[in-house]
């Protein structure tokens, strides 16, 4: 501090109102992440025999094969995620925020769609339409006598993730693409560049950043994820290790703790990685004159071949939404390309019985990514617009949340607030509100990304402005800022909503009522059962109609408004 | 130097025939109908929204006209797409990719042509040369200065050796000191390049220093084209007049009096039309300020000029600047000031006189 | 095969529900609201808590469903506060780890008419903590149209699985995971000895398409026929059957019949309705819904089997042929996470090299059925054997220094950490295969 102070002698003092601030989002992160993930993961480094601290399972980790094999699979699993789903993203971004294109909020809407991915639902679809005898293969056995192995091993685990996390790609590029001043890319066309070359050469290494932060994101998720390798009964990865050593019942083994720290220290390093690739470079594309990509008029062929593309696009990603479309109205769908008849009382059985996950969700998404996109939005001013010390802490912290285990998180609450009683006697841990909270901690880290990304594009001379005109701080934040910012914050909102509210690992753990469960856990308690498929199912494809309604409607909603925002 | 020469080889006409532009319902480009003569400095000046930026970027190839045709160097190319056309373009942001450094950033339109890594070199070295930052090769853009950065802009361009240069108001993001040393350095740089090229301004003192010829623009429609002298001295119309230079413009009625067609402004003071002189009916009256001159007038009921009492008076060095009353109008004139003279106070009755040659009448 | 009438079950579940007498023996009318942490699904708890609520009137059945694990430790990390009243779940293991943690209460229900025993299998706890109120058989499950599709024969034992014919077509949970697998290895293990019983175990699981860590997992993947058999407890497959999917089951000659089992949390803050709840399940009432088709379970209550439809399976009759030995809960108990751990370590996680060798092994029998070899045939024996080889003896898995590696917190200077031993096991597996897959390589050459 010293040193800095002699560099820069004339500090201004950082006002209370940010000590404020960043003070209630630590305490916020400490409560609600920090403390409740400690007391779970402390176990890691304690020697199972003297009860002391020790490293010696790390070294076990290290020595131990099936450790090392399991660290190379979600290694190479997450990183062919990340390649597959640019090679998903990549077009369906470009293409739609670079011409005209018919449908384009409708396509990109439908590209968020695969987030919305129902616990067991999706990889039970996936299996029926490409596992071995899914649909493809069973057609595929008949006509040629082949069988691709779409969903064997880690393949099924890469494709499955690939279609499932590449929204977060395909988002962030979007927002990249559309920062890109126009001139940027006319530029190069005049200077003799088109097609692939001007994609290669300047388009894509501008729209760099929100890759990078789309591809760390899709890395990390998959990294981290359990249910998935779990489902389609790949258990040699990290993830599903440290779940199936954490919840054996009986044996008190470290390993499962030992492997969460190591699953939130390579997400945190992934993230650290992240940061570095696009640091120490000047990405800050707007300029005067500035808009985003001109949307071009297509013309013959090259329309053929860009609806040809996101169409088939779109038909893989929404593959596994189709099969839980054909299983939620299958009477019986076993070892056949379709199910055998078709009922609509799948839906009838759910509306009729449970009626209150559909509500609960509604409830807990909402408020979970209301929380979410606060907090989000509070770390991303702090990081960007204050020199409050540990700002950038704050920041990792949150992103750690990305790597811990939803029963990691789980568990922490209830052994750090289930001794805690609400007035009425109930333990605060299975109050309902704690759902909400570990869902707004689970999702925190994608509406941060979206806030900062957000508040990237809000150049600060706009609150300088505003503060020389005489308004206060809080008043420029309340005024210019949030305004400004809203586009993202509303996309931070989208994601986390979307994805809390199919979220089950966490809530599995601090759900108390029936009444009080949401959406996930209902189809959970559905698909446990021959004759529970397809109203879970249909329970599933609710949840996708009902979230991707409501992710139309934001995109709609900030469509409207960019539109009718006046143009520099 | 290489680019000079070849440069001069190939700089071309540009001719637009023509050419109308609609986005929706919104008229942009109005029947534009263009001629650029090979090695011309030409300018399209006018104020935001008439037209002139999409009219270059039609060129350029980003906009598409509904109908007629862009010419460059007699071939038509309408129908090509910016990166065929050979017609190098300057953006009003300059539009340096950050990911690249200078050299990178010139270096880019000669990799796209393919050719040999030496020649891009020697290139490049030569453009940076010729924009004097030869030694700023290996910066990033975010590093330059603004003038820097114009000047990398400047050589990414001619480096390509284009047919035609354009340049989109590219002294809009400078500082006024550095707006003027650059448009001369745009200038030199210009004449020793022979390149046929067009600016596009708002600003007419930019386009009157640096251009040939202006084509001064309004709501889509081409006003006038010619030398900046031309524009200044015989305005088309009350547009031109108004947008280059301050005028007096002075409603009246064309009338006839005593056999000879006078100028009747509001207020009743009249002046003689001279016989050379076009005027219909509903002209109005045109003069630069410091084409008239001040004379003390006897009486306020002199027909035969504009008399008027002086409002204001303003020092302005080289001239003094009078504000004088015509009946409900008000006229500017400018007078030399000579050291020693007496000057006509506020208040004071004068007669505005014009010299037949300085005074034009436009139809409104 | 036991063939039900279903419209017949429904009936009788129905007019059970209606009458639904309260159990003579409560001594103090329980009210309010029972919790019962359960891992049973929909189908099972719906009727109960509807026949339960009907049955005592004021009362209130809150079911939280959970997988096993989660509710097991969801039991643990609440103990300070707890608000469940009742674990209600299959798994014994669950039970017998919340019997040591002490979070059960002892209990005695009045169950007339209840035996102490199925077969060699005591139905409750000796200690009182659990009770057995349902039982279900282990068997064999497979999908008709994949069977048909792939021309397998219709599985009778469980031999048959570890025939080159079902090789990749099997599936089955991890012991670790589902504690009833659990038992039908131990079962296993028991019954055939040690070194001969894992022989057995190994065999078969060469031929496994894949081990899963989910119970339901098994019969969702033959119910969608992904996986062609199952090795599964027959309600999975009776309730496939009454949701219509195309799939058989049968129990082989010698089974396990595992109790599905309810208790009653230390601290319950409803002692009465907990109570009231297990004489509920364990009453005549409670035990003819375990006949609805969706449910399928066995009753533990002879009689009750009066009121089944023809061909119900009853193992008090032989229905289900159980094993002549005597079942020692003691040595199951002690080596529990041994055996565990080893099925993990030398099957689950080895599964690929296991499945090499038994495909190759495969291979080389089918050329020398046709034209016999003597020195082949020695080769395939001894990698055999090698296959079959175990890192431990059964009595040490039941020793105190290896229990004491997974005990974690218990200090035994001499004992492995877990993880050791798991790499060690692993390596040996690894080491044994690798082995036996270049005796089978030898052999391959020597077949004609």
């Amino acid at each position: 501090m010293t040193a800095a102070a002699l560099n820069i002698p004339r500090k201004p003092s950082i006002p209370l109102s940010q000590y404020l601030v960043a003070g209630s989002v630590a305490l916020f992160l400490l409560l609600f992440l920090v403390i409740p993930v400690a007391t779970v993961i402390i176990v890691a480094f304690i020697d199972p025999r003297s009860g002391g601290f020790t490293l010696v399972n790390f070294a076990d980790f290290v020595r131990n094969d099936l450790f090392r094999r399991s660290f190379g699979n979600s290694v190479y699993v997450a990183a062919m995620s990340v390649a597959w789903g640019t090679v998903f993203a990549l077009p369906l971004a470009y293409i739609t925020s670079r011409f005209q294109f018919r449908g384009a909020v409708l396509i990109q809407t439908l590209g968020v769609i695969p987030l919305i991915m129902p616990p067991f639902a999706g990889a039970v679809a996936m299996q029926l339409l490409f596992g071995r005898n899914g649909s493809f293969n069973l057609l595929l056995g008949d006509w040629f006598d082949i069988n691709v192995p779409f969903m064997e091993g880690l393949n099924g685990v890469i494709l499955l993730q690939a279609i499932h996390y590449f929204p977060f790609i395909l988002l962030n590029v979007s927002a990249a693409l559309a920062n890109i001043d126009r001139a940027m890319e006319e530029s190069a066309q005049n200077l003799g560049a088109s097609g692939f070359r001007l994609f290669g050469k300047i388009v894509f290494p501008l729209a760099m950043p929100g890759y990078v932060a789309g591809a760390s994101l899709v890395f990390i998720k998959v990294f981290d994820d359990l249910a998935t390798p779990l489902l389609l009964n790949v258990k040699d990865m990290l993830a599903p290790q440290a779940y199936l050593r954490i919840t054996s019942i009986g044996l008190s083994d470290p390993m499962g703790y030992v492997i969460s720290v190591v699953l939130i220290a390579v997400s945190i390093l992934a993230m650290w990685v992240a940061t570095l690739a696009t640091r120490g470079r000047d990405y800050a594309t707007v300029q005067r004159g500035g808009g985003g990509l001109a949307r071009r008029k297509m013309k013959g062929l090259d329309k053929l071949a860009a609806y040809g593309v996101v169409f088939l696009i779109l038909a893989l990603t929404l593959a596994p939404h189709a099969g839980l479309i054909l299983l939620s109205l299958a009477t019986v769908w076993s070892f056949s390309p379709l199910p055998d008849g078709f009922t609509m009382a799948h839906y009838g059985k759910v509306f009729a019985e449970s009626p209150q996950f559909i509500w609960n969700t509604l409830l807990y998404a909402t408020l979970a990514g209301v929380i979410s996109v606060i907090i989000g939005a509070a770390i991303a001013w702090l990081v960007q617009r204050t020199t409050i010390p540990g700002r950038q802490m704050l920041d990792y912290l949150a992103m750690g949340a990305l790597a811990v285990p939803g029963v990691v998180i789980g568990i922490g609450y209830l052994r750090t607030y289930y001794g805690v009683t609400l007035p009425s006697g109930q333990p605060l841990a299975t109050f309902w509100f704690m759902i909400v909270i570990a869902l707004a901690v689970r999702r925190l880290p994608y509406a941060l990304r979206a806030c900062t990304a957000g508040l990237q594009q809000v150049s600060p001379q706009l609150e300088e402005a505003a503060e020389s005109l005489g308004a206060t701080k809080a008043r420029t934040v309340r005024k210019i800022l949030l305004p400004l910012m809203a586009g993202g914050m509303l996309a931070g909102f989208v994601t986390a909503f979307a994805t809390a509210s199919v979220e089950l690992s966490a809530t599995m753990m601090l759900v108390q009522n029936t009444s009080d469960a949401p959406l996930a856990y209902g189809l959970y308690v559905y698909m446990q059962s021959p004759a529970g498929r397809g109203p879970g199912a249909a329970l599933g494809m609710i949840a996708v109609v009902i979230v991707g309604l409501c992710t139309y409607l934001s995109h709609w909603l900030l469509a409207r408004e960019r539109s009718g925002a006046t143009k520099h | 130097m290489a680019i000079e020469a070849a440069t001069r080889a190939k700089a071309a006409s540009v001719l637009v025939e023509d050419v109308n532009l609609s986005y929706g319902a919104t008229h942009v480009l109005k029947s534009i109908n263009l001629e650029v003569r090979p090695g011309e400095f030409f300018a399209f000046l006018g104020p935001s929204g008439c037209g002139k930026t999409t009219l270059l970027r039609l060129i350029a190839g980003f906009n598409v006209a509904q109908s007629g045709r862009v010419m460059v160097g007699g071939d038509d190319i309408s129908g090509l797409p910016p990166w065929k056309r050979d017609v190098g373009m300057v953006f009003q942001s300059y539009a340096l990719w950050p990911h690249m450094t200078v050299a990178k950033n010139v270096a880019f339109g000669l990799e796209e042509r393919k050719l040999p890594k030496a020649e891009i070199d020697r290139r490049v070295k030569a453009a940076l040369e010729l924009v004097g930052l030869a030694h700023l090769a290996e910066r990033r853009p975010s590093q330059l200065s603004g003038g820097q950065q114009q000047r990398v802009a400047v050589a990414r361009t001619v480096v390509i050796e284009p047919k035609v240069l354009l340049l989109d108001e590219p002294l809009s993001n400078l500082d006024a000191k550095m707006r003027v040393q650059v448009r001369r350095e745009l200038r030199d740089l210009q004449q020793r390049l022979g390149l046929t090229t067009i600016f596009v301004t708002h600003d007419q003192e930019e386009a009157n220093t640096i251009c040939d010829r202006i084509a001064v623009m309004n709501d889509g429609v081409i006003q006038q084209v010619g030398t900046p002298m031309e524009l200044y001295e015989r305005p088309a119309n009350l547009f031109v007049a108004g947008f280059l230079g301050a005028a007096n413009i002075l409603e009246g009625d064309v009338r006839s009096h005593g056999g000879n067609r006078v100028f009747e402004i509001k207020g009743g003071t009249r002046l003689p039309i001279p016989k050379a002189l076009p005027a219909d009916p509903g002209a109005r009256l045109v003069f630069r300020p410091q084409y008239a001159e001040l004379n003390r007038a006897k009486a306020a009921d002199d027909v035969d000029g504009l008399t008027g009492t002086v409002s204001h008076r303003e020092f302005l060095g080289a001239a003094v600047r009078y504000s004088v009353a015509l009946g409900t109008s008000e006229v500017t004139v400018e007078a030399p000031f000579r050291s020693g003279a007496s000057l006509i106070e506020v208040g004071e009755l004068v007669t505005v006189f014009l010299a037949p040659a300085r005074m034009q009448f436009l139809a409104s | 095969m036991p063939v039900f009438n279903r419209r017949l079950v429904v009936a009788a579940a129905a007019v059970l529900v209606l009458s639904g007498a309260p159990h003579p023996a409560i001594a103090q009318a329980p009210t309010g609201k029972v919790t019962v942490v359960t891992s049973f699904s929909k189908d099972v708890t719906d009727p109960v808590k509807k026949a339960f609520e009907t049955a005592y009137p004021g009362v209130t059945l809150e079911v939280q469903n959970r997988n096993t694990n989660a509710g097991v430790r969801f039991v643990q990390e609440t103990r300070a506060n707890n608000q469940v009243d009742l674990f209600w779940a299959s798994a014994p293991d669950a039970f017998e780890v919340l019997k040591r943690a002490g979070l059960l209460q002892a209990y005695k229900p009045n169950t007339p008419g209840i035996p102490a025993k199925l077969g060699p299998y005591s139905i409750n706890d000796p200690d009182g903590m659990f009770f057995g109120f349902a039982a279900s058989g282990y068997g064999i499950m497979w999908n008709e149209r994949y069977t048909r599709a792939n021309r397998l024969p219709d599985p009778k034992e469980w031999a048959d699985l570890g025939k080159a014919v079902y090789h990749d077509h099997v599936m089955i949970t991890t012991p670790s995971r589902s504690g009833t697998t659990h038992l039908t290895v131990e079962t296993i293990l028991q019954g055939e000895g040690w070194e001969k019983g894992w022989a057995t175990l190994k065999a078969m699981s060469g031929n496994m398409r894949s081990v899963t860590d989910r119970s339901f997992g098994v019969p969702d993947a033959v119910n969608s026929g992904q996986v062609g058999l199952g090795v599964v407890i027959d309600f999975f497959a009776f309730s496939a059957r009454a949701a219509n999917f195309p799939v058989k089951f049968v129990y082989p000659t010698v089974s396990t019949v595992v109790p599905a089992n309810v208790g009653i949390i230390a601290n319950a803050p409803n002692q009465a309705g907990a109570r009231a709840f297990v004489d509920f399940l364990l009453s005549d009432a409670g035990q003819e819904l375990l006949l609805i088709p969706a449910i399928s379970r066995l009753p533990v209550n002879p009689a009750t089997y009066a009121k089944a439809p023809d061909g119900y399976p009853n193992p008090f009759k032989g229905a289900i042929g159980l094993p002549g030995f005597q079942f020692d809960v003691g040595v199951s108990e002690r080596r529990y996470a041994a055996v565990d751990v080893l099925f993990d370590q030398l099957i689950t996680f080895n599964l690929e090299p296991l499945k090499a060798v038994t495909k190759a092994m495969h291979d080389v029998e089918a050329r020398l059925a046709r034209r016999d070899n003597p020195a082949a045939r020695a080769l395939l024996t001894e990698a055999r054997t090698l296959i079959s080889a175990m890192p431990i003896a059964g009595e040490q898995a039941a020793s105190d220094e290896v229990r004491a590696s997974f005990q974690g917190t218990t200090p035994q200077a001499k004992a492995p950490r877990q993880a050791e031993l798991e790499q060690q096991w692993s390596n040996f597996a690894k080491e044994k295969y690798a082995a036996a897959a270049a005796k089978v390589a030898e052999a391959a050459k020597l077949a004609p």
